[in-house]
């Protein structure tokens, strides 16, 4: 039998015990409202009694004390645990996120975002094709055979569609109507974006479907639309918020297939790793896309069906297209010395 | 240091602190991890178990108890209810607004349309913003919160967004085909009862247990000098023989007498004969050896037998 420690527990506990419970009262505090509910001088006392308490919990699991005295230093250096480490170097808050706290902007998801994109340039490539090449293809055999769009989508959902485009925007839209379509446009197209991006766990192949099979869809609807003579009012809804749009879809599609073709090829990672390595890091491209999309969805309702002229949707809507490339290309793009500073190793 | 012998034998007690120990231990000798704190592979021949242990870069290792499919599942249900409940009540908040407003001043179909705009709204909070907005902030949804569980990084570290964003996402891949089937075949498959979303997110779902006040077991009532008599001096039980003899002190007072003298009486016989010392009722032998053993070479041990201290003084 292994040395016992000379000390009883109740003596052990009478002399640590005002540390635990000091310990269990900031660790709360830190859990229930951040580091800055604790003055200087607390925050400091929270890495030694931490310290220590793992020390007790060491001590009393070789000393053989009681479960219950065990089990309580074991919770507690688990809560000493994640107060201390769980500690965050960005600020809380909506702006944290957005913009992060260093000066640059670093860490912050406007920034984030399109340095993702940038990353798996390749995989954003790849969903690109997949989507717009149906959509092309579809929407050219369309226009040769109308009949075929309904193998694609239902001919009484078409149907209404054709005749809502031919009426043109003259009617305008009013703005509870704008108010509902927008509602809908958030809640079907996000989840559809989200979705998309979801299943590219399968090896990229839910993503591969959902971007083949929206693209296909959008194309028919448009060869449909375009083959009943009301091409224009259809381009004309769509330019507004279509660079939103779709270019979301194609980026949160591309996101999962990056995920997928993490498990695929996982380099000289596990699967495991290389699977939460790629998703910590392409987590931004679906929070941008669903930002996106919710803006998108706003244009949709409010302006795109509106009865504001087609020349100034075809402006603005190309406008929007011309900095949605912008913001994607160039924003968080680093200086060359920030580039040359960055330690060996780590993925450009 | 001596290193101890690597095979890890996994103690059947409550809690096999001898067995991290051990753990612990191998992984002094082996080369130092690159990570600060990581989560401790499980031997491929350790017993299956629902214990998460994860050794801080203070190397000492603590645990966490995983949640199973049962419990998450109610706290899914939980949440359920929490967000078609209201849903459920938004909806008619709008209906009766609707007709409200439209009967006093017209106009009840603009308001209706913008009600259903904003509960189409809502449902996609429901499904998508609720979760991570929850995790986010407090670890723990609602329903959580019933089922006393929270999330956690296998690192033992509350989660951030990132993380909750991502094993919330991922939500869409686990119900998969129907009903979180293809959720509930990977935390099968996996060792800490992850689902897909976890194992993207790095997540795992913890059991929140309150720490409980330390009430060290008593001998009661006090040994008697007869009893002490033959009582040997020295007592040394194993690990796992203390840790069995605890857990059955602890839990007398939910047994019944006669279940109580038969557990004893299956448990007694090695432990007296290896000290000769048997009384004739077996629970009281075995609280005293274990009292013994707890206190052997402490300074609160019992008073020595009698016997001996005229044989000290003498």
């Amino acid at each position: 039998v292994s040395t016992v420690s000379r000390v009883a527990e109740p003596a052990f506990v009478a002399r640590r015990r005002a540390d635990w419970d000091e310990l269990d009262r900031l660790a709360r505090e830190l859990r229930a409202r951040g580091p800055k509910s604790l003055a200087a001088a607390q925050l400091a006392r929270v890495g030694p009694l931490h310290r220590d308490v793992c020390g007790d919990l060491a001590h009393a699991q070789s000393a053989r004390y009681s479960a219950p005295l065990v089990d309580r230093l074991r919770l507690l250096t688990a809560d000493g645990h994640a107060a201390l480490y769980g500690l965050r170097p960005r600020g809380r808050g909506l702006r944290g996120a957005l913009f992060g706290s260093g000066a640059d902007g670093s860490g912050g998801l406007v920034h984030a975002f399109p340095r993702a994109v940038r990353r798996h340039a390749g995989a954003m490539a790849l969903a690109a094709a997949l989507f717009f090449v149906p959509l092309i293809l579809g929407a050219l055999v369309v226009l040769r055979d109308p009949t075929f769009a309904f193998r694609i989508v239902p001919e009484s959902m078409l149907k209404p569609l054709a005749e809502h485009y031919a009426q043109g925007f003259s009617g305008g839209r009013s703005a509870d109507e704008g108010a509902l379509m927008a509602g809908f446009y958030v809640n079907n197209n996000v989840g559809i974006a989200l979705r998309c991006f979801a299943l590219g766990i399968f090896g990229g192949l839910g993503s591969a479907f959902y971007l083949v099979f929206n693209g296909l869809a959008i194309g028919a609807i448009f060869g449909y639309v375009a083959s009943t003579g009301a091409g224009d009012n259809i381009a004309t809804f769509v330019i507004g918020h279509g660079s939103l749009e779709l270019g979301a879809i194609v980026l949160s599609g591309g996101a999962g297939l990056a995920l997928g073709w993490s498990i695929v090829a996982p380099g000289d990672r596990t699967r495991l790793a290389s699977l939460q390595a790629v998703g910590r890091d392409v987590v931004a491209i679906v929070g941008g896309a669903a930002v996106m999309l919710v803006m998108a969805a706003a244009i949709e309702g409010f302006w795109s069906g509106s009865s504001i002229g087609a020349l100034t949707k075809r402006i603005v809507g190309g406008g929007l297209f011309l900095l949605v490339v912008a913001y994607l290309a160039l924003v968080g793009r680093e200086g060359r010395e920030a580039r040359e500073a960055r330690p060996e190793g780590e993925a450009p | 240091m001596e290193p101890i012998a690597t095979r890890v034998e996994v103690a059947v007690g409550p809690r096999p602190e001898s067995a991290l120990a051990a753990r612990s231990n191998d992984r002094a000798d082996a080369p130092p991890a690159s990570g600060t704190d990581a989560p401790i592979d499980a031997p491929n021949d350790a017993p299956i178990d629902t214990i998460l242990a994860i050794e801080t870069p203070e190397h000492v290792v603590f645990e966490h108890r995983l949640a199973g499919p049962a419990r998450r599942l109610l706290a899914y249900v939980v949440d359920l209810f929490v967000c078609y409940g209201g849903l459920a009540v938004l909806g008619l908040l709008v209906m009766l607004g609707a007709f409200a407003i439209g009967t006093q001043l017209g106009g009840g179909e603009a308001i209706q349309k913008l009600g259903v705009g904003l509960l189409l709204l809502a449902l996609f909070a429901v499904q998508w913003v609720y979760f991570v907005v929850f995790e986010t902030l407090r670890g723990r949804t609602p329903g959580k919160l019933v089922a006393g569980l929270r999330v956690v990084t296998i690192t033992g570290r509350p989660i951030g967004f990132a993380e909750a964003v991502l094993r919330n996402l991922l939500r869409a891949a686990d119900a998969l085909p129907t009903g979180y089937l293809l959720g509930f075949v990977a935390m099968a498959l996996s060792p800490r009862f992850q689902r897909l979303g976890d194992l993207v997110a790095g997540t795992v779902v913890i059991v929140v247990e309150r720490p409980e006040v330390p009430r060290p077991l008593l001998l009661w009532p006090p040994p008697a000098p007869w009893e002490l008599e033959a009582l040997p001096a020295r007592v040394a039980l194993d690990a796992e023989e203390r840790a069995a003899l605890e857990l059955f002190f602890r839990r007398r007072g939910t047994l019944g007498e006669g279940r109580e003298r038969e557990l004893a009486e299956m448990i007694v016989g090695p432990i007296a004969a290896r000290y000769g010392y048997r009384l004739p009722d077996s629970v009281r032998t075995l609280a005293l050896l274990y009292e013994r053993a707890l206190h052997t070479g402490r300074a609160d041990a019992l008073p020595p037998a009698p016997t001996q201290v005229r044989g000290a003084t003498s």
